[in-house]
């Protein structure tokens, strides 16, 4: 390393280097000058505002990937009997595909990554402004089903959606900051969204969308099980509890009351979760007592899959909380054999035998 | 309030043409009031720190220069423990007493304490040094004592440097608050220019750069010794944008405004001695410390063990100052380390190098000399950047080992971002090259309007898009 001329042994005070000024150049006058910068600024809100017009037509029109699925959603062409709605645990867990061939009746994955009931009833409330009443939810439940939502996930999906005033009301009541992704340009799918969607868009105009992922909604997660939840478990060696907030209570009630309003049946069911996950939820008990005390109020009928034959399999798991693809395949054939049972008795007149509940 | 924010896109705007439209007499008060707005936007209880600090070396200034003898001696000591004490309850008493209660348990006494739940203001760091350099430069009698408060607030909050420097001589910038400043499109549109660089730094690069840095440093014994390499380098680029990025930011937005800011980076990375290395990173702390602390210890001229000595503790508290962490001070001593190694052995190396044929200014001679000082430098920003000594020396120990190609994504950088930020990296690079070669604004400024403003426009759309937002906070805002 050369020292000589750059040792730090001068006692001389040190001199500031200043930021190089501009050369000497004609000054514009303040009219022009004002004119200039404010006509460069209007172009890149020009700008903008049009990237942002092309990336909401270019994920309008994707039909593939659950951006698809939305779009199906938003332009009325989905029109299923049953529509399963909830979380991940829903989007990856319910093949609709198995559910068709078992029941006969035609079937839609609401699901959706990252959400709460507080999201997943808009997006239900969205769809059936959309599309015809299905005969049946099937509402996905989860530990954390009582916690509101903070933030709206995936924001960039329901961005070239936000002037449809049914949505746009019930996403800000949850979280006002998506006001900024209507009302500023690109703020949406730059600001807000991580996962560079607007990318998306872009492709699907120059005709190269991305490969299908999606089938009716439903996204099987091709994984197998990681060391995620060894690392949870250290993390968190006294358990976990997930809080039951009223106004996650409120969400479920408003769930059931839009079901009766419309005329769909509802039932709710625990899809499966490792088993070490719900040995490691302390507040088990008082969570599932809420949903027992929710079913009988209202009679939804709760189907708990907690005791599921393979939760303790980690073959069929990728995480502690969600079913890789063939464990869905496997859960979904379960679901889809009970759910006939259910359609059977449904059109016979007679009720279900109850549902086990822990 | 963050200059990466919504809040800062409107605030600024609105501050530069109020502060343009006002009567000259009318700026500073706007600016102190601007000011203020700008850094109650984070805890807003915390101005009284500033207010409280702004008020003990405002008076410690003019009491200063009116004393004589050993009175001006005392008041500046007075003021001096007065500021560091502030600085040190807010920054170092947990760091502190946490060090005192692990030396006295392993020396065997059994003590406990329960952690003060102190939050460390904003900027603390950067504005303290600001207002000791202001009283020392009194004392030594180069600077005139601001009798105006409101001149002397401004100056210690202004707020284009004031959470992150550069931290400024009040020879520099004191007086240009009493000069007027005239809306000049040419400067104006220069400083604009230099923020918008800035940006490009910060959210493009930087921002890119620490999703992964994050996912490995949080967890270094999950992660390949592959990835702890390239979350090392990522950190080193991480850094430097985020930091040289806020600078821009910062000199760029006073300019506008007509104030002149010290430029605090000179493309470290190409420096081809860690001395070098510091001359061009963060100039303005680096020259405080050697103003300041270094030559008042007797910098080089003192016996040979005494100069060493001098170095080492110099760049130890300049590490210290970086954050209350023994990681910090293990990072600037190895600094020093390096400093006083690449002294010692200047001419063996020299001899060496002459021996092999490999002169002095051989292409061959420099390329060893930079990648020799990034590598040293990229190793000392292991210390920088990680929890701990034992994260630090875990990091160290597996650079080389595990090194797997399939395991180079993490929880939140997959893997399609990996050419993005290389591009990122790479476009900084040429662009930071292409400026020290060519007078490429000059060369711009000849330009049809059309050409220009297309090349503008396209600049700015790829920060916008490319950009990172998640309001991820300057590194340096924890100093």
């Amino acid at each position: 390393m050369s020292t000589n001329a750059h040792a730090v042994d001068s006692a001389t005070m040190s001199t500031p280097v200043f930021a190089p000024h501009a050369a000497e150049a004609s000054r514009l006058p303040l009219r022009a000058a004002l004119l200039r910068l404010t006509c460069f600024f209007a172009l890149i809100a020009v700008l903008a505002w049009s990237a942002n017009e092309i990336i909401g037509i270019g994920l309008r029109r994707l039909t593939t990937t659950h951006y698809g699925s939305w779009n199906a959603v938003m332009q009325g062409k989905v029109n299923a009997d049953i529509v399963i709605s909830g979380s991940s645990r829903a989007a990856y867990h319910y093949d609709p595909r198995i559910i068709e061939g078992v029941t006969g009746h035609s079937a839609f994955n609401l699901g959706r990554n990252g959400s709460q009931t507080d999201v997943q009833l808009a997006v239900l409330n969205a769809y059936l402004e959309h599309n015809r009443r299905p005969l049946l939810v099937i509402h996905n439940l989860d530990a954390f089903s009582f916690v509101p939502t903070s933030e709206i996930y995936d924001p960039a999906l329901y961005v070239p959606y936000l002037n449809d005033p049914e949505l746009y009301s019930s996403l800000t009541a949850i979280d006002p900051g998506l006001k900024k992704s209507r009302y500023i340009p690109l703020y949406g799918y730059v600001v807000e969204d991580m996962n560079f969607s607007w990318m998306l868009g872009v492709r699907s105009l120059l005709g190269v969308p991305p490969s299908e992922r999606s089938f009716g909604g439903f996204t099987p997660q091709n994984r197998t099980w990681t060391d995620d939840f060894e690392s949870y478990r250290k993390m968190h060696p006294d358990g976990v509890s997930f809080p039951v907030e009223h106004s996650g209570v409120d969400d479920f009630t408003q769930l059931i009351r839009t079901c009766e309003k419309n005329h769909i049946h509802l039932i709710f069911v625990y899809s499966p979760e490792y088993s070490e996950m719900q040995e490691m939820t302390t507040n088990r008990r008082e969570i599932f007592a809420e949903f027992q005390k929710l079913s009988t109020t209202y009679q939804v009928p709760l189907w708990d899959f907690s005791s599921w034959k393979y939760d303790a399999n980690r073959a069929y798991f990728y995480n502690s909380q969600h079913l890789n693809a063939t464990g869905a395949e496997l859960f979904s054939n379960d679901l889809a054999v009970r759910l006939s049972v259910w359609f059977a008795h449904q059109q016979q007149g007679t009720p279900e035998p109850g549902a086990s509940v822990r | 309030m963050l200059f990466n924010s919504l809040e800062f896109a409107i605030f600024f705007p609105v501050v530069t043409a109020l502060y343009f439209v006002l009567p000259h007499r009318w700026r500073v008060h706007l600016l102190l009031a601007a000011s203020c707005c700008f850094y109650m936007a984070f805890i807003p209880v915390y101005i009284l720190i500033l207010f409280v600090t702004i008020g003990i070396d405002y008076c410690a200034g003019m009491w200063i220069e009116d004393a004589d003898g050993r009175r001006r001696k005392l008041l500046l000591w007075l003021s001096i423990l007065s500021t560091c004490t502030v600085l040190f309850i807010f920054k170092y008493y947990n760091f502190g007493i946490d060090s005192f209660t692990g030396l006295a348990n392993a020396l065997g006494w059994h003590i406990s304490h329960r952690a003060a739940s102190i939050i460390l203001p904003i900027g603390l760091s950067f504005h303290t040094f600001q207002s000791l350099s202001y009283v020392i430069e009194v004392y030594r009698g180069r600077q005139k004592a601001e009798r105006n408060l409101i001149v002397y607030a401004t100056y210690v909050m202004f707020f284009p440097q004031l959470v992150a420097g550069p931290i400024e001589r009040p020879q520099n910038l004191l007086h240009q608050f009493r000069e007027p400043h005239g809306f000049e499109y040419e400067r104006v549109t220069e400083g604009l220019k230099r923020m918008a660089w800035g940006f490009f730094k910060k959210l493009v690069v930087a921002d890119r750069l620490a999703l992964y840095v994050n996912d490995v440093y949080a967890d270094p014994r999950s992660h390949s010794g592959l990835q702890l390499t390239i979350a090392t380098l990522f950190f080193a680029w991480q850094i430097y944008c985020d930091f040289s990025g806020y600078s821009d930011i910062a000199i760029g937005a006073a300019r506008i405004l007509g104030f002149g800011l010290m430029e605090n980076f000179n493309a470290p990375y190409y420096s081809r001695s860690t001395g070098e290395f510091w001359h061009r990173w963060h100039i303005s702390l680096s020259t405080w410390f050697k103003d300041y602390v270094y030559i008042p210890m007797g910098g080089s001229r003192v016996p040979k063990f005494r100069h060493v000595i001098n170095l080492l503790v110099t760049f130890a508290v300049s590490g210290l100052w970086h954050g209350a962490n023994w990681t910090y001070v293990a990072w600037g001593a190895l600094n020093g380390v390096y400093l006083v190694i690449g002294w010692l052995t200047a001419s063996w190396r020299n001899q060496f190098f002459n021996a092999v044929g490999i002169g002095e200014n051989t292409r061959v001679r420099r390329i060893i000399q930079w990648s020799t000082t990034l590598v040293l430098t990229c190793v000392a920003w292991i210390l920088f950047r990680a929890r701990n000594m034992a994260d630090a020396w875990y990091v160290f120990t597996h650079l080389a080992s595990g090194w797997n190609l399939h395991e180079i994504a993490t929880a939140q950088f997959f893997l399609r971002q990996m050419p993005v930020a290389i591009g990122a990296i790479l476009l900084l690079e040429i662009g930071q090259i292409a400026t020290r070669r060519i007078p490429v604004m000059s060369l711009t400024g000849k330009l049809p309007t059309s050409a220009r403003w297309a090349a503008y426009a396209a600049f700015v759309m790829t920060v916008l898009m490319l950009g990172i937002y998640r309001k991820t906070q300057f590194i340096y805002f924890q100093f």
